[in-house]
């Protein structure tokens, strides 16, 4: 009956990023293998240390499977570390690789081809710092919080701790403890209305657990300022931001990349900070009106950025990883290094300007260096 | 925009208009038209409605519809003409000239005839046309008392809506359609809104609405039941004197349309739990696209650990959707038989049949039905009643199963949508307009909607229990 997924499902989850299928070779050129990608560089100076804690939310049973008394959670997470030195931590193991390429629908791809992803995080680094600023990283739907590492890693090594969420269920490969694997439950149902409001109160509930117990649960938290905590998520994670700032006031600020909202702001409005980056469809007046019905709601600091060139999934690893899996970028789409720089400095310019009171001129209006980016909705008609 | 949802917001609209009318069952192979064609992607914006517009709906219904060959095309002109005079009449206006033209039978000639007299009276007026127009449009579709022959235009999202949300007073009543309606009229649900404010339950009886009796000489008064179902944009309050029987307790109450949210949990379009000795309970609320699969999914997931006696499907207030939806479900319980004939006007036939693919349950069937069960539902319980696959509970179907609706894209981006075959059940009777018989008959009483009872979910778990 719907078609919902028509954006998000399958393929045109990579190929929403702005990727198409590749032309056909031509007779005498044989296109080269695809190799694993390499994740850019963090722009911040710090070295980045990797881990991941599991957490089990006890008083309440999975919203998505019958079977599970208890909602798990998959938290990774990313953070200045004391040494550059130590292996590099895995993308996503070899199993999620395989499911997550499954549920792409991308043929041809070794199935080990994004565990092969390289990454810039140590695995299990010492942790370095204090009072450090904490964001919590929430994915769009079908995807593993792995596919926004490029943001993480970045984030990191500006000086935050970021806590990437797994919701299991929503994405096609969470490894839970004792190496169970849950698959992607919530995509049997995501065409029955209210799915999406659904969704975003359960991922609202999952934040507010992580920070309940992100203390206990991982030995570098002494190091988390708990008074300073912003959450940034792509795709209907961007939605769960807002509705856990709505929920939780403990989550200070957030960001949403490119993801139409759904939590109901109580007539008060939100005056938390706030900013939407989106790409060209989300555009004041467009066919989705989430963010025009919300932007009157946000009575705090917002911005509202439009990318042109960008794609939905410009904001997350999608196009870094794109070659990798055989897709050329369609013409005219951001290139996939511009699309993580944009994404990077605006989204650690918003943390900055907000969790460390950093001014950022930046995000005072449009910027010669990033003429791509828009400042809606009064100056962005024609982006 | 996110990635999910994005082509959604038609479909939402409707829901959000709390209509519990069937969605258009997918396209299946039929006569494609050039006047017409299917949509390709969403439709761009809507722009006015034309004379050309009125044409092309015109050939379209005789093209595509599926007595469209045979049907008498003045019987069409008749009805839109008749609009026209009636929608300048409302206006308060009146043109001279606005007289019939005389008809010969001649689809081409009388359509010419038609457009001319319709140039001549809506020049005479032009601040009136495009309400003129879109008058003659509905009535022109409207003329095929078809319930699967819609003409979809003007929809807008209410400002403010979010995913889920209901719009309307937020009560459901016992009565939907006027024609199936028995007194008393009492509410059966309360979703949210104006009536969860005003503090209705399940049971309250109304005794009028708007001033008007529900019932005058024991039939029903249809401008009073619908005024209970408002749909985006109407939004004037609607009065209601309500009688709690429980208390003697009689009171007004002034329900102001809205939207209103709902429970997500709520809105899943299949939801199952195990009920006692062995029976699956499993409500359908919708054939969407992959409606068979989850609801034998939600069987399969019951049935690990424990062995099942029976299922028991709860397709009350099914609006419809997918037939293959609802053939593969159905072969599920029964296989190598015809579940339904889907006909033109002179009698050519197509056998719709089980997919017998699908791996048999081998688990006695019961099936609750109620007037809310309707097109591929209805596809789903006649097939269950002729074919004996199971028995059905209840109330009589909506009998809105004209056959598969499909639609076609106008000059002015809105969209036709017609059925090209007419369902039979697979005993090639009629069941559009009649509805299915259940077998075992229990309706609802008021009594039972106060208590919380739910006499139908009671009589088929005691014939599973048999």
């Amino acid at each position: 009956m719907r078609k919902i997924l028509a954006l998000a499902a399958g393929l045109a989850a990579l190929a929403a990023s702005g990727c198409a299928a590749p032309a056909p070779p031509r007779a005498a050129a044989v296109p080269p293998a695809p190799v694993p990608a390499t994740l850019p560089a963090p722009a911040g100076g710090r070295p980045v240390g990797t881990t991941v804690v599991y957490l089990k939310d006890t008083s309440r049973r999975d919203p998505w499977n019958p079977d599970a008394e208890a909602r798990e959670l998959k938290v990774t997470l990313w953070y200045p570390a004391a040494r550059r030195d130590g292996p590099r931590a895995p993308y996503m193991s070899p199993r999620e690789s395989e499911l997550t390429l499954k549920g792409l629908r991308a043929a041809g791809v070794p199935a080990d081809m994004l565990h092969r992803t390289w990454t810039n995080a140590v695995a299990g680094a010492v942790p370095a710092g204090r009072r450090l600023p904490l964001v919590v990283l929430s994915p769009g739907f079908t995807k593993p919080v792995s596919t926004l590492t490029s943001l993480a890693e970045d984030l990191a090594a500006r000086g935050y701790v970021v806590a990437g969420i797994d919701h299991p269920y929503e994405n096609h490969a969470t490894t839970l403890p004792g190496g169970r694997i849950a698959e992607c439950l919530a995509c049997d149902v995501d065409s029955d209305p209210g799915f999406g409001t659904g969704l975003v109160q359960g991922r609202a509930a999952d934040v507010s657990f992580v920070l309940d117990r992100l203390p206990a649960a991982w030995r570098g938290a002494g190091r988390i300022d708990r008074e300073r905590i912003a959450m940034v998520g792509q795709s209907i994670g961007g939605a769960a931001a807002l509705a856990a700032m709505v929920k939780d006031p403990r989550v200070r600020a957030g960001v949403d990349l490119d993801g139409t909202t759904y939590a109901r702001i109580s007539g008060g409005g939100l005056p938390r900070p706030f900013m939407f980056v989106g790409n060209p469809r989300h555009t004041p007046g467009g066919a989705d009106n989430s963010w025009d019905r919300d932007w009157r709601l946000l009575t705090g600091w917002k911005r509202w950025l439009v990318v042109s060139g960008a794609e939905h999934g410009s904001f997350t690893d999608a196009p870094l990883l794109a070659g990798a899996l055989g897709l050329t970028p369609a013409p005219g789409t951001l290139p996939a290094a511009r699309a993580a720089e944009i994404t990077r400095t605006y989204v650690a310019a918003f943390l900055d300007r907000h969790l460390r009171s950093r001014p950022q001129p930046l995000l005072d209006g449009p910027s010669p260096r990033y003429a791509e980016v828009a400042f809606c909705p009064d100056a962005c008609h024609g982006s | 925009m996110s990635g999910i949802r994005s082509a959604a917001a038609g479909i939402a609209l409707v829901l959000a208009a709390g209509c519990t009318a069937p969605a258009a069952p997918r396209a299946q192979a039929s006569p494609q038209s050039t006047v017409c064609p299917a949509p390709a992607g969403a439709p761009g914006p809507e722009t006015a409605t034309t004379v050309e517009v009125i044409e092309q709906v015109y050939f379209c219904i005789l093209g595509t519809y599926y007595s469209g060959a045979t049907l008498d095309a003045r019987l069409l002109l008749t009805a839109a003409f008749t609009a026209l005079t009636r929608e300048l009449n409302r206006a308060g206006r009146e043109v001279a000239g606005a007289v019939m033209p005389p008809l010969t039978g001649d689809r081409q000639a009388d359509w010419a005839a038609f457009a001319a007299a319709w140039r001549t009276t809506t020049g005479q007026v032009p601040g009136l046309r495009d309400r003129l127009a879109v008058a003659t449009v509905e009535a022109m579709v409207a003329a095929l008392d078809d319930d699967h022959a819609r003409w979809t235009h003007g929809l807008k999202r209410p400002p403010g809506y979010y995913d889920g949300d209901g719009y309307g007073l937020g009560l459901r009543a016992s009565a939907r359609r006027p024609d199936a309606a028995l007194p008393p009229l009492f509410v059966t649900a309360v979703e949210g809104g104006a009536a969860r404010a005003a503090g209705l339950r399940p049971g309250d009886i109304i005794e009028s609405v708007d001033g008007s009796a529900p019932f005058i000489g024991g039939r029903a008064t249809a401008a009073a039941i619908d005024a209970l179902y408002p749909s985006y944009p109407q939004a004037a309050p609607v009065r209601l004197r309500m009688l709690r029987r429980s208390t003697g307790r009689r009171w007004n109450v002034t329900l102001k349309p809205g939207l209103y949210p709902r429970d997500p949990a709520t809105l899943r379009a299949v939801t199952g739990r195990p009920l006692a000795r062995g029976v699956a309970y499993v409500r359908l609320t919708g054939f969407s696209g992959d409606a068979a699969d989850r609801v034998l999914r939600e069987i399969a997931r019951m049935r690990a650990g424990r062995t099942l006696t029976g299922v028991l499907l709860d397709l009350r207030g099914n609006g419809g959707g997918s037939p293959a939806e609802a053939i593969r479900l159905l072969s599920a319980f029964v296989h190598g038989k015809v579940t339904a004939y889907l006909c033109t006007a002179a009698g050519a036939c197509q056998a719709a049949r089980t997919d017998d693919t699908v791996e048999l349950l081998g688990l006695p069937l019961v099936v609750l039905v109620d007037g809310g069960c309707a097109s591929a539902c209805e596809h789903f319980s006649s097939a269950v009643k002729d074919l004996r696959a199971g028995r059905l509970v209840g109330t009589r179907t909506a009998g809105a199963v004209s056959g598969p609706a499909e639609p076609h894209l106008l000059a002015d981006n809105t969209v036709l949508t017609l059925p090209a075959r007419h369902h039979l059940g697979p005993g090639r009777e009629v069941v559009d307009r009649i509805g299915v018989p259940p077998d075992h008959h229990v309706p609802l009483t008021a009594k039972d909607a106060a208590a919380g009872r739910d006499p139908a979910l009671e009589r088929a778990l005691s014939l599973l229990h048999e």
